[in-house]
Order: structure tokens, then C-alpha cells, then sequence
């Protein structure tokens, strides 16, 4: 059956308020780990040593499991407490409004992103940065310039500034707004000195 | 923030989501923006093996695009003694999973870098390159990185490690998958004893001329020899 409509996160966030209730510790502990280990033995999946797949049937059986994964067990929302759950049909109608490019960075700066097929010789997007990583505020310019200065790196990843002003960042205090938006400040003066304004971070 | 820019969400590990992250994406939405839904399925943990991780990886990839209207995901299977995306077994469920999404539809997908050696070490640059050409091959459309040194420690990340993500990315695409395979099984062979050994390296201060931001002497010797070991092991990197 057709999806009524495409699943989004208002939608979701309805049906996690009257979707099963589950105890986070038994979605940890029992549904997830009894939900893949079936999975994997409906579909006969064994990667064996190879670190990439060469055969369209384990792309294919896998791609099945995790669809059926989503589809059979859902997804637990910690703060309700209960399930989201999609239909097969809703998660094809998610797929379909997905964007098939998106456009990293502006003007000269800018980077397509599309999809590649497989081992394409389009070069993927590089993205570089310290990825989440601790950075101290003395050189956090410095650093992101090294990122943004290299010829083969298209966009910037964020790291996370260790102190803002000399004060702690925790999260849910006003420091983390107060450092997020320093972070970002810093990314594109780093930019700017690599001679690279627009690009995506 | 810029139109162009991504915001990022992350799910939590496994198949979970809670409030906050449903509305940051709604605030996002409603002002037409970029969204990077982000998460790193663990290795050893509630899924359980490599197979079983990897199905879960598929599931969560789904999930950012049709209940998290996530533009792109941005995958890091993670492994859980390790604390590592360099691992055979993480870099194993990686492309098993990119695989599987790229042969069935039409997503964004991406993968990041937590290699376990630091800056300014050949075994950090090798760990890159390995997991660089790993979603090359299997079909990523962007690689993000890389927290060296696991992302732990203050300061220890540069460019340099993204500048060999870059070129062995390069180097491998359009190369046939089997051959792609052999090099990646020589490549991880030769670090994957030494995790408990692994060099800390050096702190971005200690890797470049800060004010001028100029790499080091030292790390440019190391990046060579590299170089010359992909090289040697069938990855045909550029000078």
C-alpha cells in the first residue's frame, strides 16, 4: 500500500507519544541485538575478510535487513520513552524526498555533492577539520586555516573549542551558545586567510 | 550560519533519538536549511558483530533520511575496544553498508575519521588513507576528517591528515573494487597490530609554525614516506 504521506520529524515526534513504551535498557539490551542477529541470519549475511562488497546479492540482502530493521523494530525516542514506527512505504517516501545534490559553499568556493555510484572516478567531497576533536581557543583559527589552505579540501568540518573566554564549555549552560557561535565566527575568519570566504562549513 | 552550511544532529547509538534532536531539525526546516543527521554505530556494542552492526548501520541511515528529513548522513561505525573508525572491522561494516545504500538508492552519504595514531606519525597518515580509500570505493559522496589521536586529546589535529585523506581518495577512484580490496587488505595488515603501541604523535603547535601556518620540516618528511608506502602498496598517489 501507498504511503499516505512522507513521515516528518512533527510526525514523528506525535508518534513517539503514542507509539509502544519500551524501557530504554530492553530496547538496549534485547530488541536491538535479538532484532539484528535475526536479521543477519534471515539474510544469510557473512562478509567473510572482505572489506568491501564485490557482489550485488550482499549489497541487495543487506540493504533488505536494514529496511526491514527500521521497518520491524523502529526507532526509540529516550525522552518519551515509546517507539517511532514507520512503514516500509513511508521510509520509500522518504527516500524519494531526499535531495539527490546539495550545494556545499558559495560562489567560487563552492561544491556540488551528488551521488557518486559505486566507485565512480568523481572525487568525492574532502571534507576537513579536527571532526568533534578539543581545540584550545589560542589556535583554533591557526588550525582550521591548516584545513581550509589545502588545495584538495572542498568544505570545513567543526572541532570543538575546549574553553570559550577562559570559561568551561558544558553542555545546557549558556557557555555552549556562547562558544558555538565563536566557533563558527573563528571557522570563517580561518577561511578568509586561506583566501577561501565561501566555503562550506 | 549560511544557507550553504550544514547543521548537524546526531541520533544516539542504537536506533534512538530523543526531543532535542527533533527540534533542532524542525528549526532548521523551517528556514530551508542544510541538515547533516550524524551517527557512529559501535562495533561490540548493542548490535553485537559486524554483520549485525552493519544492518543496524543500514537502518540508521534510512532513518536520518525518511523520519529526520535529513539532507546527507554522515556515517562512523566505531569500534568499541578501540575507540576507532580505522579498524578492519569498522572499515569493514562502513563499506558494507555505503555499498548497500549506493546500490539501492539515490542518498548522500559520508563517513568520519577517529584514527587511533596522532599527527606528525606515518601510522596515522596510513590509518587515514586505508579508511579514505575505503569510502572511496564503496561509494561515499564525502569523506570528513579527521580527529587524530581518537579526537581526544587537546590540539591534536591538523591539515596534513586531511591533505592524505584527500590525495589517497583521489588516488583510488574509478579503480576496480577487487584491486581496491588487495591494496586494503595489505594496507590494514600492516597497522592493525599495533592499536595498544599507537603514537600520540604531535600537537598541532609542535606540527606547524603556528604564525605562519606552515607544516613542519619533519611532518613533510613523514608525509613523504607515506606517500611512498601507499605507493608502494599499489595506490597510485600523485606528487
Amino acid at each position: 500500500m501507498t504511503a499516505k504521506r512522507p513521515v516528518d520529524v512533527l510526525e514523528a515526534y506525535n508518534r513517539s507519544k503514542k507509539g509502544p513504551k519500551v524501557a530504554e535498557k530492553v530496547w538496549d539490551y534485547e530488541i536491538i541485538p535479538t532484532s539484528a542477529a535475526a536479521l543477519k541470519a534471515k539474510y544469510k549475511l557473512n562478509f567473510g575478510r572482505q572489506i568491501i562488497p564485490t557482489d550485488k546479492s550482499t549489497m541487495n540482502n543487506l540493504f533488505l535487513a536494514g529496511l526491514e530493521m527500521l521497518v520491524e523494530t523502529g526507532i526509540h525516542n529516550c525522552d518519551t520513552g515509546r517507539v517511532i514506527k514507520v512503514t516500509e512505504e513511508e521510509v520509500k517516501e522518504g527516500i524519494k524526498r531526499a535531495p539527490k545534490e546539495l550545494t556545499l559553499g558559495t560562489n567560487r568556493d563552492a561544491v556540488k555533492m551528488v551521488p557518486r555510484k559505486g566507485n565512480s572516478s568523481a572525487k568525492p567531497i574532502i571534507q576537513g577539520g579536527p571532526t568533534g576533536a578539543p581545540v584550545s581557543e589560542d589556535v583554533f583559527i591557526p588550525m582550521f586555516q591548516s584545513y581550509a589552505q589545502e588545495a584538495i579540501v572542498d568544505t570545513i568540518v567543526n572541532g570543538v573549542m575546549a574553553t570559550f573566554e577562559g570559561n568551561d564549555v558544558k553542555t545546557n549552560t549558556p557557555w555552549e551558545i556562547k562558544a558555538t557561535l565563536g566557533e563558527i565566527r573563528a571557522i570563517k575568519e580561518a577561511t578568509r586567510r586561506a583566501g577561501r570566504p565561501g566555503m562550506g562549513i | 550560519m549560511k544557507p550553504w552550511d550544514a547543521h548537524e544532529v546526531s541520533q544516539l547509538n542504537e536506533l534512538k533519538v530523543d526531543n532535542s534532536g527533533l527540534v533542532f531539525v524542525a528549526g532548521w526546516l523551517a528556514q530551508g536549511n542544510i541538515v547533516m543527521v550524524e551517527q557512529m554505530p559501535i562495533f561490540g556494542g548493542y548490535a553485537g558483530g559486524i554483520e549485525e552492526t552493519a544492518i543496524c548501520d543500514v537502518a540508521t541511515t534510512l532513518a536520518s533520511f525518511s523520519i529526520l528529513s535529513g539532507s546527507y548522513h554522515l556515517d562512523g561505525p566505531i569500534h568499541i575496544r578501540w575507540g576507532i573508525t580505522t579498524a578492519r572491522e569498522t572499515l569493514q561494516i562502513a563499506a558494507h553498508a555505503a555499498a548497500a545504500i549506493d546500490a539501492n538508492t539515490h542518498l548522500l552519504i559520508a563517513n568520519q575519521y577517529y584514527p587511533v595514531a596522532g599527527p606528525c606519525t606515518e601510522m596515522c597518515l596510513l590509518e587515514t588513507a586505508a579508511q579514505a580509500i575505503t569510502d572511496t570505493a564503496s561509494g561515499r559522496e564525502l569523506l570528513s576528517g579527521s580527529a587524530s589521536a581518537k579526537g581526544v586529546a587537546l590540539n591534536y589535529t591538523t591539515g596534513m591528515e586531511a591533505r592524505i585523506m584527500g590525495e589517497s581518495a583521489v588516488a583510488v577512484a574509478g579503480m576496480k573494487v577487487e584491486e581496491v580490496n588487495k591494496i586494503l587488505e595489505k594496507l590494514v595488515s600492516g597497522y592493525e597490530k599495533n592499536y595498544a603501541k599507537a603514537p600520540k604523535g604531535k600537537s598541532f603547535p609542535e606540527c606547524y609554525d603556528v604564525r605562519s601556518v606552515t607544516p613542519s620540516a619533519e611532518y613533510l618528511e613523514i608525509y613523504a614516506k607515506a606517500v611512498k608506502t601507499l605507493k608502494g602498496l599499489g595506490v597510485p598517489m600523485k606528487e
